[in-house]
Parts: C-alpha cells; structure tokens; sequence
C-alpha cells in the first residue's frame, strides 16, 4: 500500500486563503465511502512565495482521472469549496491483531486506505508463556495505531495484554483498542458480598493500559451487555461503545418481507439495550415468568401474529432463551421467526441447536456478527446462520 | 543508662486462601504455624464460556482480618482466574492483604534485545502493582529467587515486595548430609554466583561458564576446586534442564566424586525433569541428589519424591513472611 507522503510544515507567512488551481487528481479505488487527502505544497516560482495546492483524493466509483496542471501558473492560490471538492482527512492507521482475529482485521483492513496491517510474531516459550515480539517497532513512532482484541477465553487475554501494554509506549501518536465483544460481562450477579466481579477485574487490566502520546487509550467496544458497566473504566480509558443494530437495520431492510417485520426482545434488559434503535418496527417483548417452580417465557406486550419476527439480544450463550421466545411466539402465530445477536459466543457448540440440519426450520434466519472468531469460523457455512460483519464499522470507529 | 524497649508485636492472625494448585502447600503452610493461620475457602467454578465463577465464602467474616492469597501461576489460563480473587481481596474491609506467589514466571526468557521485544514480566509485574490498596496499605508481594535482580523495579508503589530465598532450605539440608563437609557449591553461569554467592560465605565455590567454540557454546570451569569434592550445583530454576546436564558432565570430568543440583523452581516444561530420574546405572551416577522447592506445585505432583528429587518445603518460610 502506498504510503502517505508526509505534509510539509505550512509556511508561516503563507497567505490566507488558498485556493485549488484546478480539480484534483484522482485516483480510481474500491468501492468506498471515505476519502483520502493528502496534501502538497510546492513552491511555483523562486521568487515569489507562491504556493500550489495540488489535491489527490480518492473518490468511489470514478473511472475519470482529471489531470492537474503541476506546472503552476498564476500566483494566486485557490481554495476549495464545498460543493467543488468534498474533503476529509484520514487517519493512516497501523492494525495490528491478535490470531483469532485475523479473517476480521483482513476485512478491516480492506474497507480502506487509511488502515495498515501489521503483523506481530506470536511464540510461546516451553513453559506456555507468550514469547512476543513486534517487528519494526520504530516504524510506528508517531503514527497512530491500533490492535484488534479478541478475549475468547482466559488464556489468550495473558497472551494478548502484554501487547496492548506494550505499543502505547512505543512512541506511538495514539492507540486504540478494539475489543469487538467484551466478556465476563453476562454472568455477574453482584448478589453477595462474596461474589467476584470478574468483568470488573478485565475493566480494571484494560484500564490499566499506559498512555501514549495521545493521551488515554480509545477502547472500541460492541454491545456492551450491562450498560452500567461502562462506569467499570478508569480515566486513563476513553471506552467508545458501538452496536452492530446498524447491520442488522440494513440486512432487513434487504429482505423480500421487510415490511412484514417485527422485533422481538427477549427480556425486558435486551428491550432497554436496543429500542431506541429500533423504533420503526412495531415491537413484541417477552419476559420470563414463575410459575411454581419453572421459570416460562411469555408474551408481555405486542402481536406477533403473522408477522416475520427478528428476536433481537445482545449475545446468546446456550441458546435456551432464544429457543424458549421462538416457541412461545411461534404458538402466537408468528409466520418466521428469525434472531439476531451481536456476540454468537456459543460455548461448547451449542450452535448446534440452531441447524437447519435438525430437520426443523425453526429459525428462518441467525444472524450474528464476526465478533466471535471462533465461532464465525464454525457457522460461516451453516444456515440458518448469516455472519454481518463489523469491519465498515470498525474502520469508521478506527477514525475517531 | 539509655534502656531500649523493642515491644514484639503479637502474632498476626492471617485468613489464608489459596489457588487450587497451591492447596497442598497452603495446608503445609497453616500447620506451621500453630494456630496462627486460618485455610479459607473459595467456590473456583467456571461459566459455560470458560470465564470464571468466583465466589468467596464468609466475605464479611473477613472485615478487619488480615488476609493473604497463595497464588501459583503456572501457566497463562490461570492468571486470570486469580488476578480477580487478588484485586477483590483488598476491598472486602480486610485489614491487610499479602500476595505469596512463590515463583514469579516470565522473567528467565526476557531480553529487550530490541525495540520489538515485548516484556511478559513487565506486564505480570504491571497486574500486579495495580492491586487495589486495602486498609492495611500496599498489598505485600511475597516473591521467592526472582530471576532478574533489576525485576524488582518493576513494581510500583502501591506493592510492596517481599524478596524472599529458598537457599536456607538448602544450607539447612546439607547440614545433614553425611558429607557435610566435602561439599563444594557449583554456579552454573555468572548470573547464579551473583545471585546466591553471598549466601555461601561458608562454602568453597566453583563457578561454570560457557564458551563459545565455533557454532556452539560448551560449559568450562572458569574457577574453583572440584576433583573429590561433591559438588552441589545452584540455579533459581531449571527449565529443560540443559544447563545442568551440561555442568554435571563438566564436574565429573573434572573429577567431582558426586554431583547435586538444587533450584528453588522447578519449572520442567513438558516433564523435562523425566531426563533425571534414576533409570539405570548412568543416570544414578549423573546426579545424587536434586532438590526443588514446593513454588512449583504441579511440577512438585508430578515427581512424587521420584529419586534423585527430594521437595524442600517453603511452608515454614512462608508462614513467616505472613507475619511481617
């Protein structure tokens, strides 16, 4: 990838306004959405102080290349306006990635320009502990950068947090922290004095990270399932929470029945976490209710009848829950029923109840996103299941 | 006459709990130290995810006591497991928390080599200097033969460790052996000698080194007398167990009638220690003995006292240490 030249200082006796001479140079690329500007200050004539602007720009879906006239001619400047020539700076970021992360940090990677993976030489010492090194350590002094996280079990975050210790004290611009799902956050119940918060002892180790030289690190994180939990992180941490609901928006806004569709919140802690997002669909919210000893799903509120339900929650774990609501909304007369959930964790494959290899079509859809390597890797190929990615998001929070 | 009165405080009661690999060593711990310490439980489980699920019986029982945490991490899935038992401690209104963690890994294959390298101790120790402070102050960190000396600048202020040494355990050993008085004790490199030569004031001292011959690097003598001696070798630890082997060949070339070795851990990756077992004939003569301590408990389960292995307990020592 090409590398960004680096701006030249600005003159401090430029002239106050500056001007393009001609439309810029540009250059066909992917199908994107952001741009890339990089700008050159050439000096035109000895004499005078005369500085030309010369754009280049990267524009989605423009095979024309207009040429610039690098041979300057009037000494004026000339600015751009708006409408002539939108404009954004990117940031140039360096990815690097855990190895479960990788199909994922590709993506990333190639939702734009501005992104540079990077690769760090993962090894482990006879003992089991993590043998690291970062190749080229000095190449990312005063460049901003990144690392994709992924704490699928404990195991790995050992091998995983000497690295984020690590690069944001390697002269880096800044550093941000993308921990698409975070875990431990589920089963913590604070009901006992005895009771061991583990989430709050990962926010504590992230919050732990050193500053760099641009101040404290930027954690990106997807779906956060306690909202308080956000409380959990120190000042040395600006935590950026994201949801992956934009996703599923868009893929339902692709279905042949989308106007058929309804959503449906399992309890009533997903109907908190998601209907602010979702409040242009009509709403069906369960709740689970005692009846002597059994604890049974209900409908509290909506109608599901004939209507194609997307039961929406923030990660699903055994899948007991989701399968409970279907039956229950199934009995209610919904015509399909399909899920959603941001983190597929999915221990100990229980994925497995949702294939449409069981010979039931319970499910019309599953989708989740490519939070959960482990997991993406295991339904990719497997219906019901349709893996919406976040690496668009990604890249956008990346720009921060 | 100036009269100076050191008032001995009493002896601290301490709530011990413990990593569920450490639970031999912590019961050895209590019953040294006559009543002194109490053994506390905690319900270790895990969720269907692999994360833990911790809980700590009687947590208000433990208001105003001191407490303290056993810990063993020998390998990277434990830490985390007990990294949230050790910052919750603190926080229970206890009235001081000790971290004993006999063997602190990571630290024997650093080297900042290069601006790549990146420093798993550096971060063990940065976890471990973000223990949240009790009532009692800095958690105390209870550390036994830390590799590098410079390690102990890694930890902030809010621990305070306690660098603590097996070598007792040895002097107190050999002290007992029929040949008490032909031992010799043998550094395998410069960095043991400069590590433990002081604690050997008493003993004549032979120190090892290697050398680089062309491609490879052999162990020679560099000083001291062998030939009749028995020589015991001393290393804070032992991994493959290369090292050893090595200087033991060295020594009884250079006529050494009978060579030990003794490390405070005995880490043995992948059953290494199975190359010192007495077997046959050859492997009886190579080593007499081979003592370790306890710091390495799964290590210590697997050798059950295997000859020429003899475990050297630090119970009473830690049991000390929990009284500062």
């Amino acid at each position: 990838m090409a590398a960004t030249p680096p701006l030249p200082p600005f003159p401090a006796t430029s002239t106050k306004s500056l001007k393009l001479s001609h439309s810029p140079l540009l250059l066909s690329s992917k199908n994107r959405s952001n741009f890339i500007t990089s700008c050159e200050i050439r000096r035109s004539f000895e004499n005078h102080r005369n500085w030309t602007i010369e754009h280049f720009s990267n524009m989605n879906n423009r095979d024309s290349i207009h040429s610039n006239n690098s041979n300057s001619f009037s000494s004026s400047l000339v600015s751009a306006t708006a409408s002539q020539l939108p404009m954004k700076n990117s940031k140039k970021v360096v990815l690097f990635y855990s190895a479960e992360t990788k199909s994922l940090a590709y993506n990333i990677a190639s939702e734009s320009d501005a992104i540079e993976l990077r690769s760090i030489s993962w090894g482990k010492f006879p003992d089991g502990f993590p043998n690291i090194f970062i190749p080229n350590a000095q190449g990312i002094r005063g460049q901003h950068v990144a690392f994709l996280a992924s704490f699928s079990s404990p195991a790995v975050i050992f091998e995983q947090i000497p690295v984020i210790y690590a690069l944001p004290k390697l002269f880096v611009a800044s550093f941000t922290l993308v921990l698409p799902f975070f875990p431990t956050g589920t089963s913590e119940r604070m009901e006992d004095e005895g009771d061991i918060a583990t989430a709050f002892t990962l926010a504590r180790l992230l919050s732990n990270i050193p500053i760099s030289r641009g101040g404290p690190t930027s954690l990106v994180t997807f779906d956060i399932h306690a909202l308080q939990e956000r409380f959990y992180f120190g000042d040395n941490i600006l935590p950026c929470f994201e949801s992956g609901i934009p996703l599923l928006k868009r893929r339902l806004q692709d279905l042949p029945d989308s106007d058929n569709i309804s959503i449906a919140f399992p309890d009533d802690g997903a109907w908190k976490r998601f209907h602010k997002q979702l409040q242009h669909f009509p709403t069906v919210v369960c709740a689970k209710v005692r009846e002597g000893d059994k604890r049974i799903v209900r409908i509290k509120e909506g109608e599901p009848k004939g209507r194609h339900i997307v039961i929406v929650d923030d990660l699903v774990q055994s899948g007991g829950t989701l399968i409970e609501c279907q039956k229950v909304l199934a009995a209610h007369g919904a015509s399909k029923i399909s899920a959603y959930v941001t983190h597929g964790i999915f221990p100990n494959k229980s994925w497995e109840r949702f294939g449409h290899d069981n010979g039931e079509s319970a499910f019309t859809y599953f989708w989740i996103t490519d939070s959960c390597p482990l997991t993406v890797k295991e339904v990719m190929h497997r219906p019901p299941f349709e893996v919406l990615s976040l690496a668009s998001s990604i890249s956008a929070s990346l720009q921060i | 006459m100036a009269e100076s009165i050191v008032v001995k405080s009493p002896k601290k009661h301490v709530n011990l709990f413990y990593s569920l690999d450490c639970e031999e060593l912590a019961n050895k711990v209590a019953s040294h130290s006559q009543n002194n310490i109490t053994l506390q439980n905690i319900k270790w489980r895990s969720f269907a995810d692999g994360f833990p699920n911790i809980f700590i019986n009687n947590a208000e029982e433990l208001r105003g006591q001191h407490v303290a945490f056993l810990a063993s991490f020998s390998s990277p899935a434990q830490v985390f497991e007990q990294l949230s038992v050790i910052y919750a401690l603190p926080r229970l209104f206890v009235s001081s928390f000790t971290l004993v963690l006999p063997f602190f890994p990571t630290g024997s294959f650093e080297r900042m080599e290069e601006e790549g390298d990146v420093a798993t101790a550096f971060t063990l120790a940065r976890m471990l200097s973000n223990i949240p402070i009790s009532r009692g102050g800095p958690t105390s960190l209870v550390i036994y033969d830390i590799h590098a000396l410079q390690e102990r600048f890694y930890f902030g202020d809010e621990v305070l460790p306690l660098f603590e040494t097996g070598i007792p355990l040895l002097k107190e050993r050999l002290q007992q052996l029929p040949d008490a008085d032909n031992v010799v004790i043998a550094f395998p490199d410069d960095g043991a000698w400069k590590r433990f030569h002081k604690q050997f004031d008493n003993y004549s001292v032979v120190v090892c080194t290697k050398v680089r011959e062309g491609d490879k690097r052999i162990v020679r003598l560099k000083e001291g007398h062998v030939s009749g001696h028995h020589v015991v070798i001393v290393d804070d630890l032992v991994q493959s167990g290369g090292t050893l082997i090595e200087c033991q060949k060295v020594l009884a070339a250079n006529g050494a009638a009978k060579v030990s070795a003794y490390v405070t851990h005995g880490v043995f990756p992948n059953q290494s220690w199975l190359r010192f077992t007495h077997k046959d004939e050859a492997s009886e003569k190579a080593f007499a003995y081979f003592w370790i301590t306890d710091s390495c408990p799964v290590t210590v389960k697997a050798l059950a006292n295997k000859a020429p292995f003899e475990v050297l307990s630090l119970a009473g020592s830690i049991a000390n240490a929990l009284q500062i």
